[in-house]
């Protein structure tokens, strides 16, 4: 009988583990990987409990926020930067943080998101739109005042980073609950709302200029709208969920699904021009510059490509890649998220300018 | 292996969750009421092999053996093993449906908190288990006054309580008491240990559906409920064990 009780209490104890290992335990710990932006000298990363500003002449970290790691403080969504020198970043504790892009010190913190901060602000025309898991888009001005009689709602969560048309002074949000929305800046008011597409959006809209819109769904698909109406154009189907922001060049599209398919697409007409299969699922937005094509896989390898589909070089990390490639100037940032953040800067054939890597709490 | 479970699970949730109207609180009703129905075998057998224990337990040859041999550990240990071959009872026919069930109870569990994948790495995991189910995403995580992927708690005069947690140990009381049949022996070690885990489990319990999120406490409720009709409708229902006994001299 002894043994028996041992045996019940050793299950109850494997039971508490097991479920705390699928839970978290209930914590509020980020689960998502580096989110990166730039300015002309420093790379803004967040990543878990804090968000680090990087030099990108040598990579030293200039400052990081909080701190020390706060309680209840985490970071996925990619800061934005202000004209006026405002860093912006959305947490996991529904809160949105301003920091002085000098010395990351608070400037100011919007709390009336009733859900967590995934997606990634917008700044244009000296607004901020900030997406919600609350479902809803807010509106701020650069003293993080709300600018609408109320945030606009949709009907369900915002992960996607808005996009902005100044030809129509719109902005454009991709949403959860499978539809796309134009929405009047200065009012709030929904312009329209695209039909359901069948698949969520998690991805930010790439915009061209004569008014077109492309966005990728769960839906396996990568569908054209029209940006003056939320009519679809097109849909062009792929073989996996589209998580990525598709990259507009010229009249090219290039994206990837998440069962590792990378695609370059006309956007005139639909066709693909060609397709290269990667060795793992692709998630961050693609980079073209005048080399090429990059992009990253979750398996850890950045692919370099020239415009016409050929692999130019690969260079794996042996970490997962999550995050698409970022250019500044001739240097290429790439993160990796799997065992902590570790930033690289790489120029156009892949070799390591320098690394950055947090140092331990001070 | 173990993916290949939980990808299962998943789809067989979502297609109930399709079923039903895109109700999350509902699909993890059912998806239980349907574990407990493939598992009727099991269960069956863990209720009617302890209900063998208890008879054993309560012979009067099994009484004799203990008093007989209370100084002689080994010689008491080959007494009971020879009870239990004569009269047929495994000592461990109660525990090994349990212990096949764990897995289960936890593949269900993994099922229910990857299937709301609140965050992107979870939603990203998720997306490799889907075979069918992408234009369902993201399951909807409101049932009744709950968020199905967090810790419940019902606000009521600014006082939040967590009425699922105490739901669920009370539930898993009753199912305890009311399933186990009084050992009449009150004083031995067996008894002392079944009433301690009758008392620790319910709270255990409690305590995961308080911590846990709360599509977990339905699980555990609607899980515990199915229990105690199972047994009703087999006529095993003891609830006279509700009723707290006078100690006796």
């Amino acid at each position: 009988m002894k043994n028996k009780f041992l045996l019940v209490i050793l299950i109850l104890i494997v039971a508490s583990f097991a479920l705390s290992s699928c839970t978290g335990g209930g914590r509020v710990m980020a689960s998502g990987w580096p989110g990166i932006t730039v300015d002309d000298e420093t790379a803004y990363v967040s990543f878990n409990q804090h968000v680090y500003a990087v030099s990108l002449t040598n990579g030293v970290e200039k400052w990081r926020y909080p701190a020390a790691v706060e309680k209840n403080v985490s970071f996925y969504a990619a800061p934005a930067v202000t004209p006026d020198g405002q860093v912006i970043v959305g947490g996991y504790n529904n809160i949105l943080y301003s920091l002085n892009a000098a010395n990351g010190q608070s400037n100011w913190t919007f709390e009336d998101s009733q859900d967590r901060f995934v997606g990634s602000a917008l700044v244009a025309a000296e607004q901020i739109y900030v997406p919600s898991s609350d479902n809803k888009l807010y509106a701020l001005n650069l003293n993080g005042q709300p600018v609408w009689a109320q945030p606009f709602a949709t009907e369900d969560a915002n992960w996607s980073k808005p996009a902005t048309d100044p030809n129509c002074q719109c902005v454009y949000l991709a949403s959860m609950d499978h539809s796309v929305y134009a929405i009047n800046p200065a009012t709030g008011k929904q312009i329209w709302r695209s039909e359901m597409l069948g698949g969520a959006m998690v991805g930010t809209p790439a915009v061209s200029d004569d008014g077109q819109l492309y966005i990728g769904t769960f839906l396996d698909e990568l569908v054209a709208i029209d940006t003056s109406n939320g009519q679809i154009l097109w849909r062009f189907p792929t073989q996996g969920w589209v998580w990525a922001s598709p990259t507009l060049d010229g009249d090219v599209l290039y994206f990837g699904d998440i069962e590792g398919n990378f695609y370059a697409v006309d956007r005139q007409t639909s066709n693909q021009i060609w397709t290269i299969k990667s060795n793992g699922a692709i998630v961050g937005k693609p980079l073209i510059t005048a080399d090429g094509i990059y992009f990253t896989t979750e398996a850890g390898t950045l692919y370099a490509l020239t415009l016409e589909g050929s692999t130019r070089w690969t260079k794996d990390f042996e970490a997962t890649l999550h995050s698409g490639p970022l250019a500044v100037g001739d240097t290429i940032l790439i993160a990796t998220d799997e065992g902590g953040l570790v930033l690289f800067a790489l120029d156009a054939e892949g070799l390591q300018k320098w690394q950055f890597s947090p140092s331990e709490e001070k | 292996m173990w993916d290949a479970v939980i990808t299962v699970f998943i789809n067989v949730l979502l297609y109930i969750y399709d079923f039903v109207g895109n109700n999350f609180g509902l699909a993890i009703i059912f998806f239980t009421l349907l574990i407990r129905l493939v598992t009727y075998p099991l269960n069956a057998k863990q209720m009617k092999s302890t209900q063998a224990m208890q008879d054993l337990q309560g012979s009067k040859e099994w009484q004799d053996i203990q008093k007989k041999y209370k100084n002689d550990k080994e010689k008491l240990a080959q007494e009971q093993m020879r009870i239990y071959q004569e009269m047929g009872v495994s000592p461990f026919g109660s525990c090994l449906p349990t212990i096949i069930q764990f897995p289960i109870i936890i593949a269900l569990y993994q099922s229910i908190t990857r299937s709301l994948a609140v965050t992107p790495l979870q939603l990203l995991a998720l997306s490799k288990h889907i075979t069918n189910g992408a234009t369902l995403i993201p399951l909807n995580r409101q049932f009744l006054w709950m968020d199905l992927s967090q810790p419940e708690r019902l606000i009521i005069f600014g006082f939040s309580i967590p009425l699922l947690a105490v739901i669920v140990a009370v539930t898993s009381y009753l199912q305890t008491k009311m399933m186990t049949p009084a050992n009449p022996n009150a004083n031995d070690q067996g008894a002392q240990m079944s009433k301690m885990m009758n008392l620790y489990m319910p709270l255990f319990m409690g305590w995961l559906a308080f911590s846990f999120p709360s599509g977990l406490a339905i699980y555990f409720i609607t899980s515990n409920l199915a229990s105690i009709i199972q047994y009703g409708a087999m006529g095993k229902l003891d609830w006279k064990n509700l009723i707290p006994k006078k100690k006796t001299a």
